[in-house]
């Protein structure tokens, strides 16, 4: 696909990704008029939903015809404006639904955070482009990292999980595309896989009280508290790791201890963040874990929810029982219908044609951006676009894993398909941006 | 062109197929969720949203020959509580409650607990079921007042006569495991079903059964009911045709019941086909105990009951009924020369054992009189001439000691002997046997049915008939789902005028003798009387008899029994009499 050269056409918008966008927009909107129709919010937040939608498309308009360079240009004062947003929403902000992260006017809130992940994708694109020589180096990690650092500190603090969720893989994903070094991509990856693993081993382990008499789960489960046990287990991966030096030796692979030490320290910080996660994990949020971990164990508790979603969308089969018409949704059976599984909504009333529909229309934008990211004029927008299908690459794996039991349930929308304006807005955004990058893929700077 | 050489191609491609890869895997999982298990979903959703209150069906009914109606169906009602949308205060629920309690004579901090249980729950909750239609007037002025209540109309089983027939047409009760766990056969029984436990009631419980009817409800995820989805109307069963004869099986019942013991058995057979037209067997009970409205308040010891049918589960020494056996057996063997006469002088003397005749008759005893008036000395002897084979061969004839082939469960065989039994066993045969078996004692037993088997076989000149008690089941919409035809087991073939001799013996036994409590003025009745030594206490009566219009063939046979009663011309023979008597019409 990326040998076809479209280069050659001067069209100025690309057709198949504004229809996937558009469509994908016109069947959220009466999905959500479905699933909030029958809801106690009903009426007035059909009402947003129905503001939020010009306000979309003037953001996909803005996006498609600004000059997206303009963000690379001036990436240092779209940081100031993230983080001034960031600071306003903790002390102007109200809280909904446990987070303090919405700006309200009048009738209409706004949640920032679901502009900071487009954002966010736009200042570390235009810091990788800045240093694209040097791409292979650590430093340029590390100072990534402090420039991000404190974005998601304050997003931490509202606190939205579900945007740091979606926001780190995506960077993830940039990082690799941006040609980052194998290796230092392997020392992140194992980074955030340290720190995922252990919340969830030590959940898995309080699942099963009989596991605990075991040597190595008593070991995992003194790591949570227990100091001594915290210094021992630092030592031993550092020892590990300069085994694993010596191991490589033998095979006449040469690594120099620096690189080991770093290894270490990625796991051992790893390990850090995964504890400070388990002590703020949330109630709610254990629940879930515990119910991706053993979903058959309470079909009336944490995985109650999962279990009802599926059950809406294997009644809808392949048909679905019609808008308004389904059951699960109507009676309250499938939980947060209008948002985080809006596609059990959507999956019962107009079955699997439905889903497959929007599952191939987000594969098409998912292909479109990828193949606008060749298409670039420039690094820039090479960059931005990759980040951008790592966001929607993410938010797709998730939405329909948490419900098909492939992730835990991470309280996450589907962008154009779920209530919610900010992050209609700010999707919509985002594709005119890759618009903008297609528009201008012939621009000589 | 300008060489992009920003871009790792190779990565990009990683990316792709990554993102082809999740897309492949998500669209597989979909199809399996909402196309592979599309039923399975399907059916937990629908189970979700719907509460059944479920209505029991009205029962097929078991009728008499004549139509009468043996067990029937009355309204009962259910009483349920629906919480709505509308909110309920304390104050409320608890006047409703107290009012509630005041009509079902029950404490009303229960009616309180249930109340309280719907609301909370937001679910239908059951407060009282099986409420007589007295009651349940009460509550339907309580249904206006009150909202939320509701009254639901089902059926239970009746048996309008009581006691009558009971144990043919059996009674009702709540499943044991063991039905459980067949009920896959028809899921339409729940926990509180009632399912018939004996006799016709449970022999025919899937024809009789029907299918419940129940009102589908709407509720949402917390159980809260939301609308009426449907009334699913029930489906009546089928109705059982007995072949009984009500005024014949009334006659029967109340003879045993009056006798001086009041236990015993009676079975009425038509003698043309085998059908039963009356089956008794006494001490008896009363189904509707079982099945009583909740506020009729039955005793729990009501409900232990003589569920064992004497008619056919009952074994007794036929006594001198069976001398008819011995008279027959001579009569093939030609040993019987009817001018032949002896002496009665009360007994008889074989191997130094003495063999007592009932009575001391005198002279002149030939075998219509030896019959007529039950001479054992007579008996004794002509059992001598003919040998104890001839008789054990006759036995065998008339298919006594097997099982008669009634379509009911529990029915016994009973047990005959002679010589070549006893071979078989390896134990020796003595003329005191034969002496023995020549008057129905010893090891001989049978049942009142097999009695009255063998009776019809006399009045029929040899037809062995299966008995049989039901007509025809018909459902509803008029199928017949089932229909007897009389049908004959074997023949019992006598040289020719042998019939003819036994009959004008038995006529005599009615007309001039030990039967004559059995005489109805203008019916030829054919009879023999049996008193069975009973070592444990007061003799067993028997009668057994067939009856016909004058010079024509007889239309029933019957056998009747009565435990403890001392005789049979005393004790059965009179009962005969009134069951010949409706049989007929006779005042």
């Amino acid at each position: 696909m990326f040998s076809k050269d479209n280069s050659t056409k001067r069209s100025s918008i690309d057709l198949v990704l504004m229809i996937s966008v558009a469509l994908l927009a016109l069947i959220g909107f009466a999905i959500v008029f479905s699933a909030l129709s029958t809801s106690p919010l009903g009426q007035n937040a059909f009402r947003t939903q129905l503001i939020a939608l010009p306000i979309a498309v003037g953001a996909f308009v803005f996006g498609w015809l600004f000059n997206y360079q303009i963000y690379s240009e001036q990436y240092k004062n779209l940081y100031i404006f993230i983080m001034a947003l960031l600071i306003g929403v903790l002390v102007f902000g109200i809280t909904q639904r446990g987070s303090h992260s919405w700006f309200r006017f009048g009738i209409i809130s706004f949640q920032p955070s679901e502009i900071c992940r487009i954002a966010t994708i736009l200042i570390s694109a235009a810091f990788l482009q800045r240093h694209k020589q040097e791409i292979k180096e650590f430093k340029i990690l590390v100072l990534l990292g402090i420039i991000l650092l404190p974005i998601f500190a304050l997003i931490m603090m509202q606190p939205d999980f579900s945007s740091v969720v979606v926001t780190a893989p995506a960077l993830l994903i940039l990082l690799f595309a941006a040609g980052v070094n194998i290796y230092y991509f392997c020392l992140i990856l194992a980074f955030g896989l340290t720190a995922g693993i252990f919340p969830i081993l030590w959940t898995y382990l309080s699942l099963n009280p009989t596991l605990a008499d075991n040597f190595f789960a008593h070991i995992v489960l003194s790591l949570k508290d227990n100091i001594w046990y915290i210094l021992g287990f630092s030592i031993f991966i550092f020892a590990i790791c300069w085994f694993f030096k010596q191991l490589l030796k033998q095979f006449r692979v040469e690594i120099s201890g620096v690189l080991i030490f770093i290894l270490a320290g990625a796991i051992l910080s790893g390990f850090f963040s995964g504890l400070f996660v388990e002590k703020k994990m949330k109630p709610y949020q254990r629940k879930r874990v515990e119910a991706f971990l053993a979903p058959k164990s309470d079909p009336k508790g944490a995985s109650y929810n999962v279990l009802q979603a599926q059950i809406a969308m294997g009644s809808g089969g392949v048909f679905g029982k019609g808008l308004f018409s389904g059951t699960q949704s109507r009676l309250g059976f499938v939980p947060e219908r209008h948002t985080d599984f809006i596609l059990a909504v959507l999956g019962e009333e107009t079955g699997l044609f439905g889903t497959l529909a929007v599952l191939f229309l987000y594969a098409l934008l998912l292909w479109r951006t990828m193949l606008i990211a060749t298409l670039s004029s420039d690094i820039y927008g090479y960059l931005v676009c990759c980040g951008i299908f790592g966001i929607f690459f993410t938010y797709l794996i998730i939405n329909f894993g948490m419900l098909i039991g492939l992730v835990p349930v991470a309280g996450i929308p589907l962008p154009f398909i779920s209530y919610g304006g900010s992050n209609l807005v700010a999707s919509m955004w985002a594709f005119g941006i890759v618009e903008n990058i297609y528009r201008r893929r012939l621009t000589v700077i | 062109m300008k060489q992009k050489d920003f871009f790792n191609i190779n990565r990009l491609r990683f990316l792709q197929y990554a993102s082809y890869l999740a897309v492949a895997l998500i669209a597989f999982r979909l199809m399996d969720i909402q196309l592979i298990s599309h039923e399975k979903y399907a059916l937990a959703a629908e189970q979700n949203r719907t509460q059944i209150l479920y209505q029991t069906a009205p029962r097929g009914r078991i009728l008499a020959a004549d139509g009468k109606t043996l067990a029937g169906n009355v309204p009962s009602f259910s009483l349920y509580y629906l919480p709505g949308s509308q909110k309920v205060d304390k104050e409320y629920l608890s006047s409703l409650s107290s009012d509630i309690a005041s009509f079902l004579n029950t404490d009303s901090k229960d009616i309180l607990k249930l109340l309280n249980k719907g609301v909370k729950s937001g679910k239908a909750v059951l407060i009282a079921q099986n409420i007589s239609p007295k009651r349940a007037f009460s509550f339907s002025e309580l249904e206006v007042y009150y909202s939320g209540l509701y009254l639901l109309e089902e059926t239970k089983r009746d048996y309008p006569n009581g006691a009558f027939a009971a144990h043919l047409l059996g009674y009702m009760g709540t499943m044991d495991n063991k039905f459980w766990n067949r009920k896959e056969e028809n899921t339409d029984y729940r926990l509180n079903s009632k399912i018939g436990k004996s006799g016709i009631e449970k022999r025919y419980e899937s024809e009789l059964k029907g299918r419940d009817g129940g009102l589908y409800l709407e509720v949402d995820y917390m159980g809260r009911v939301k609308q009426k989805l449907k009334d699913n109307k029930w489906a009546k069963g089928a109705d059982v045709w007995t072949t009984l004869n009500f005024d014949v099986q009334k006659a029967a019942e109340e003879g045993i019941k009056k006798s001086i013991t009041g236990r015993g058995a009676a079975v009425v057979l038509d003698a043309k086909t085998g059908a039963v037209l009356a089956m008794v067997s006494a001490p008896d009970f009363d189904p509707n105990v079982f099945i009583a409205y909740g506020d009729e308040g039955i005793h729990p010891s009501a409900k232990k009951i003589p569920e064992y049918n004497l008619a056919l589960q009952g074994m007794y020494p036929p006594a001198s009924t069976f001398k008819t056996i011995t008279g027959i057996a001579a009569l093939e063997n030609g040993r019987l020369d009817l001018h032949d006469h002896t002496t009665c002088k009360g007994k008889i003397m074989m191997n130094n054992r003495e063999f007592k005749c009932w009575k001391t008759h005198g002279p002149n005893i030939d075998f219509m009189e030896g019959m007529a008036q039950s001479c054992d000395v007579y008996f004794y002897e002509l059992a001598l001439k003919t040998g104890a084979n001839s008789i054990e061969k006759i036995q065998k004839l008339f298919r006594l000691g097997q099982k008669t082939g009634i379509d009911l469960s529990g029915e016994k065989r009973g047990n005959i002997y002679g010589p070549s039994k006893r071979a078989r066993n390896r134990t020796y045969w003595f003329a005191g046997d034969t002496l023995n078996l020549s008057i129905g004692q010893g090891e001989l037993l049978l049942t009142p049915l097999q009695m009255a088997v063998y009776g019809a076989a006399l009045a029929s000149k040899g037809n062995i008939y299966r008995p049989y008690y039901i007509q025809k089941i018909v459902d509803p919409q008029g199928h017949i789902l089932k229909e007897n035809k009389p049908e004959i087991i074997a023949r019992a073939e006598l040289k020719e005028g042998h019939y003819e001799i036994i009959h004008q013996a038995l006529k005599g036994v009615v007309d001039r003798a030990t039967g004559r409590a059995a005489r109805v003025e203008g019916i030829d009745v054919y009879g023999k009387t049996g008193t069975a030594q009973n070592p444990h206490g007061d003799d067993h009566g028997w009668f057994l008899a067939f009856a016909g219009l004058p010079g024509q063939e007889p239309d029933i046979a019957l056998s009747v029994f009565v435990e403890f009663g001392k005789g049979g011309s005393s004790a059965a023979a009179p009962i005969a009499r009134n069951i010949i008597k409706a049989y007929y019409g006779v005042k």
